[in-house]
């Protein structure tokens, strides 16, 4: 059984949510450059923004893809995203 | 075109504008205090995607949950930009508070 979210029944179309998410995808890379590169410091920047990137694109894979469990992944990993970012920072305050 | 593809469509470039010169910024600036400033704007950017496919979707199940995500990612910017930075100054400096307090025992 075929569902309107099935990719075949879209003729491998791709739309602007989709491409949309591919961009962030792409511009992931450099903040991956940077966490690895730079200070450890600027790499816990870099990570923040890139959380706050992929869950923007799971949000706009679940609307390109019309698939909800990537919302409710990005719903959930955003205040965990949090969590961790607060815990790398607050081990870096005490050099660990 | 609908007033509400369009008005998605312009929210999701303006989003997707904001999370690009939020990694232009990470990737430009050189001093991790300036850095930080761009994951607030980068949340910014979150909230109006989150916003375009409201739009687009109306008060579904996914439409409210990609506002959730955006608000989320608004209100913790801040929280997380000044605990990061203090979290820095405390490492590069040590805790001013405890040096503080003391000189004003003394």
């Amino acid at each position: 059984m075929c569902s309107a979210s099935d990719p075949s029944d879209r003729g491998g179309d791709v739309n602007e949510w989709e491409i949309a998410a591919a961009v962030l995808g792409l511009a992931l890379i450099p903040c991956v450059g940077v966490a690895l590169l730079a200070a450890p410091a600027s790499g816990l920047a870099a990570m923040q923004v890139a959380s706050v990137l992929l869950a923007t694109i799971l949000v706009l894979l679940s609307e390109g893809l019309h698939r909800q469990p990537f919302v409710d992944l990005a719903v959930v990993f955003a205040p965990m995203s949090l969590v961790g970012s607060l815990l790398f920072a607050r081990l870096m305050e005490r050099d660990l | 075109m609908s007033w509400r593809a369009v008005a998605a469509a312009i929210l999701l470039i303006a989003g997707g504008l904001l999370e690009l010169v939020a990694v232009l910024g990470i990737c430009v600036m050189r001093d991790v205090y300036d850095r930080l400033h761009y994951v607030g704007l980068a949340g910014f950017g979150g909230l109006l995607i989150g916003l375009a496919v409201l739009v687009r979707e109306s008060f579904s199940l996914i439409g409210d949950k990609a506002l959730l995500v955006g608000a989320i990612l608004v209100v913790t910017g801040p929280i997380l930009v000044q605990t990061t930075a203090r979290s820095l100054l405390i490492r590069q400096l040590g805790d001013w508070r405890a040096k503080a307090r003391e000189e004003s025992e003394q």
